[in-house]
């Protein structure tokens, strides 16, 4: 076992160092060859094949952001080229006195603000609708475009003032600009990707429900990272729209720009740093043997519309991801993952020298208090005015049968669902109009019965994903980093799982998905956890363990309630204990309390059902 | 007065032929979480087949539903077997993607078959009008309307008061559960994918006879009845019904009060406002996730 481990770091390091430094070497021989190629060759064939692959290079790796990122496919990115083209069609002749250049700036804002307004309509709400609304947002500016005559010169087109500068080197001041463009623009991924706001839209990817819960603020994260990813491609769009001196709307908005954005995407990899810029490089090659040498038309559609078909079906990840894994089987043959280990059995809670102290609940004032809930699926009313308190320091237990509206009652307390009828107040402050994030924000920590973390981050990722409060400075923050990473460490060796700290969350076992649950919501320092079944499906040493944790961090200060089935867990540990059956509350008191209590004994088991006749059989 | 009334009817028309194609979308969306991005292909790819049924063999193209229609829906079950099934469970920007390209490629394929030159379908009645006091109404219009509430009626009928409805609906509302009690999932989907082609089918056969076409109409298309069902509420029936008559009547307005080139903008400014104030849509609920069922 030590030999293993005293050997194993450093194979894997030297091993693994090997394809990034061959990654790296290899883009910036890509980059070099690009940047020199003017000077070299003076082809104009594929002087222009370049410059449009720097368009769609800008193009796709800005739509990375939305789509790569958080998930959210786009199809009117071509939008955003052709809008950056109009705008300094628009603004070149009716200023001819100032150069076009000075317009790139002014297309990049134009197409932020446009983004920015339609993040705000579209992305306020999750799922589908923000695909369907960028297909209509095309559409729209097309039309526009047709039609404002006034302002576009309608299906005529804008022609504008041609290049001032020598012949000779007539492509240059477009080639160079746009690889300028490109640079700003990998640089703002790459950042991104680093910062709290890059992890924040991954954890929006990949489990949009959860990421609330943790204080994630959904919408303000989605809008940023939708003008995010269109800026740099209005400039694009601009320098697009100078070179080829002429613009109309059938070619600034044709559907087949945004296609073949998305495309390169696609063929590049999502979510990679470069797999876009290879992929837009691909694609417009392509696209122009398409257009030459197979007659265009028809022929690149049906390319195209095929391509697109065969990546979903077959490379749905694209080429750099399924290069990396490749490498990694190879590097992994035959070694056994970390998984298998031993949890370790955790330290002492390491209490948080900057914990915010937050308001103190005002004396007689219970941390939670649940009034007359109300949630109905359809006929079957779950919470049927269910009400009960959870007083501040206590860990109050939550019982029932099957059925009986827990779970129902926690996805209300925390705005998975939202609740019908009712008020939730939290420390004096009523909370049941608030999201999930804002909740969390407020000291509402929660996990679920069946653990949802974050399958493609690391544990150490998953841990420091929570944002506990709001600010514009902390989403630019890089995320794994400082204070904030350590803390994650110290919180991941108390519930015993420091060593998996690079693991990929979905290689865990159950069991330690169940701890790692609870580590990330500690992150939050919630004033009161909401824990959904913590010993259901994990082994007997496992559950004293995490009963162990519960009483030190509530001696801490940490308020509980809990929903359980396992019942010597509950009546140890929890008091009060309150039992819900039909979505209400029927019970409430000491655990000795409520066993006496004969409608508890009626809910669980039917009225007609008699305690002595059951036990004298199974004596 | 007769006027507005005139254009008012005329609304309503274009609104049942938008609702019917709409509805087909919103069914597949609401069963199997597919946003079907082909759905206009499969309209124009109708209108083709239609045209062709028509100069061939003289079918009249509003009966000669009864013809294209099951052609595809047949196409549509095909469709389904061959790329949609293998990813009915990825995510949705999977499919979305898929659907995409599989509208490329069925645009290109028609290009080829019947050529990109714009195509219409002149039956005899299309220049004439039924005439009530001060009103005119062209017969197209007023047949195609008429028919497709019609076609809407049966689906109705077939999804509320039929086994196989029963089985879509249960479907709908939890795949889980309607497996256990005995629904194929599978075959449910495909049955689904082919209904809802089978309305975009129907509904491009009628479209074939009041406007034009080419293969690239189908961006027109989809965007239109994206745009509904998004205005409606994603997967609600009765609002993609709401938002095809609400886009018919504005169109209709828009064309003969503002000017005919803005006719196809101004129901996506409606949609946009309406998003504004209300980002579920008109019908639509907020999704809910049940946390057990994942």
């Amino acid at each position: 076992m030590s030999e293993v481990g005293g050997e194993q770091p450093d194979t894997v390091r030297r091993v693994a160092d090997r394809p990034v430094w061959l990654g790296r070497i290899a883009i910036a021989v890509a980059s070099a060859y690009i940047l020199a190629y003017p000077l070299l060759s003076d082809d104009a064939y594929y002087q222009n094949m370049y410059v449009l692959s720097l368009v769609f290079a800008i193009a796709a790796s800005g739509l990375n952001i939305i789509t790569g990122l958080a998930g959210y496919v786009s199809l009117g990115q071509g939008a955003f080229v052709g809008l950056g083209g109009y705008t300094v069609g628009v603004l070149a002749t009716r200023f001819d006195s100032i150069s076009p250049w000075w317009w790139v700036p002014v297309a990049a804002v134009v197409t932020g603000v446009v983004a920015l307004v339609l993040g705000f309509v579209s992305l306020r709400t999750r799922g589908p609708s923000f695909v369907i609304i960028t297909v209509a947002f095309l559409f729209l500016v097309q039309v526009i475009a047709i039609n404002w005559t006034s302002l576009t010169n309608g299906t005529a087109g804008l022609s504008l003032p041609p290049p001032t500068w020598s012949v000779d080197i007539i492509n240059w001041p477009f080639y160079y600009i746009l690889c300028a463009i490109l640079a700003l623009q990998q640089l703002l991924m790459w950042w991104i990707q680093r910062t709290k706001l890059g992890m924040g839209l991954v954890a929006i990817r990949e489990d949009e429900t959860k990421a609330a819960t943790i204080g994630i603020n959904l919408p303000v994260e989605k809008i940023l990272a939708f003008t995010a990813s269109t800026v740099f491609v209005g400039a694009a769009g601009a320098v697009y729209g100078y070179y080829l001196t002429f613009i109309d709307p059938r070619g600034m908005f044709s559907i087949l720009l945004s296609v073949q954005i998305v495309l390169s995407l696609l063929v590049g990899g999502k979510g990679t740093l470069w797999g876009p810029v290879i992929g837009a490089f691909l694609i417009e090659w392509l696209n122009e043997v398409a257009n030459n040498n197979l007659g265009g038309g028809n022929t690149r559609l049906l390319i195209f519309g095929g391509l697109l078909v065969g990546l979903v079906l077959f490379l749905p990840n694209g080429i750099l991801p399924q290069l990396e894994r490749f490498l990694v089987r190879r590097r992994t043959k035959g070694k056994a993952g970390l998984v298998g280990a031993r949890v370790e059995p955790g330290g002492d809670f390491p209490v948080a020298h900057d914990r915010p102290a937050g308001p103190p609940t005002p004396a007689d004032t219970p941390l939670l208090e649940v009034r007359g809930v109300e949630r109905r699926f359809g006929g079957i009313c779950a919470l049927d005015g269910a009400s009960l308190t959870v007083p501040d320091g206590s860990i109050t237990g939550l019982i029932g049968p099957n059925g009986s509206g827990k779970t129902t009652l926690f996805n209300v307390v925390d705005d998975t669902l939202r609740a019908q009828a009712g008020e939730i107040w939290l420390a004096g402050e009523r909370i049941d109009r608030l999201p999930s994030w804002q909740r969390a924000h407020r000291g509402l920590g929660r996990t679920f019965q069946i653990t949802r973390l974050f399958r493609e981050m690391t544990v150490l990722q998953n841990v420091v994903a929570p944002q506990r409060s709001f600010s514009w400075s902390q989403l630019a923050r890089i995320a794994v980093s400082g204070p904030e990473a350590r803390r994650a460490e110290e919180l991941l060796d108390f519930v015993g799982m420091g060593d998996f700290r690079n693991q990929r969350a979905a290689d865990l076992s159950y069991g330690q998905q169940k701890l790692l649950e609870l580590a990330q919501v500690l992150m939050l320092e919630p004033r009161l956890i909401l824990l959904d079944e913590p010993a259901g499906g994990i082994n007997p040493v496992l559950i004293e363990r995490m009963a162990d944790m519960i009483r030190e961090l509530n001696s801490h200060g940490t308020s509980f309630l809990i929903v359980e089935h396992n019942m010597p867990f509950v009546l140890g540990l929890c008091d009060p204990v309150h039992v819900l059956a039909r979505g209400r509350c029927i019970s409430s008191g000491t655990a000795k309390e409520v066993q006496a209590d004969s409608s508890v004994v009626d809910a669980y088991l039917g009225e007609d059902f008699s305690l002595e006749s059951e036990s004298s059989r199974g004596a | 007065m007769e006027q507005l009334v005139q254009n008012l009817l005329l609304g309503l028309l274009l609104g049942g032929v938008y609702a019917l194609v709409a509805s087909g979308l919103t069914l597949i969306f609401g069963v199997m979480r597919v946003i079907n991005i082909a759905h206009g292909a499969f309209l124009i790819l109708a209108g083709f087949v239609s045209y062709t049924a028509w100069t061939w063999l003289g079918i009249d193209p509003l009966l000669g539903i009864l013809l294209t229609t099951p052609l595809i829906f047949a196409f549509g079950w095909l469709v389904y077997r061959l790329v949609v099934a293998p990813i009915r469970t990825a995510p949705m920007a999977s499919t979305v993607l898929l659907t995409f390209g599989l509208a490329l490629v069925l645009e290109a394929v028609m290009g080829f078959v019947w050529g990109n030159n714009s195509t219409s379908i002149r039956p005899s009645y299309v220049d004439e009008s039924f005439t009530i006091g001060e009103l005119f109404l062209p017969k197209s219009q007023v047949y195609g309307g008429l028919l497709a509430i019609v076609v809407l009626g049966g689906l109705y009928v077939l999804l509320t008061r039929t086994w196989i409805g029963r089985a879509i609906r249960a479907a709908a509302s939890n795949p889980t559960g309607a497996e256990l009690v005995g629904i194929r999932i599978s075959a449910v989907a495909a049955l689904v994918f082919a209904i809802g082609i089978a309305t975009a089918g129907a509904g491009g056969a009628i479209a074939a006879v009041l406007y034009p076409f080419v293969p690239g109409s189908h961006y027109l298309w989809i965007a239109r009845v994206l745009a509904i069902v998004v205005l409606g509420g994603m997967g609600s029936m009765g609002g993609a019904v709401l938002g095809a008559v609400m886009f018919g009547v504005a169109e209709t307005m828009t064309s003969a009060y503002v000017s005919p080139a803005w006719a196809t903008a101004v129901p996506y400014a409606i949609m946009f406002a309406v998003l504004l104030a209300r980002p579920q849509g008109l019908l639509g609920s907020r999704l809910r996730e049940d946390v057990v069922a994942t």
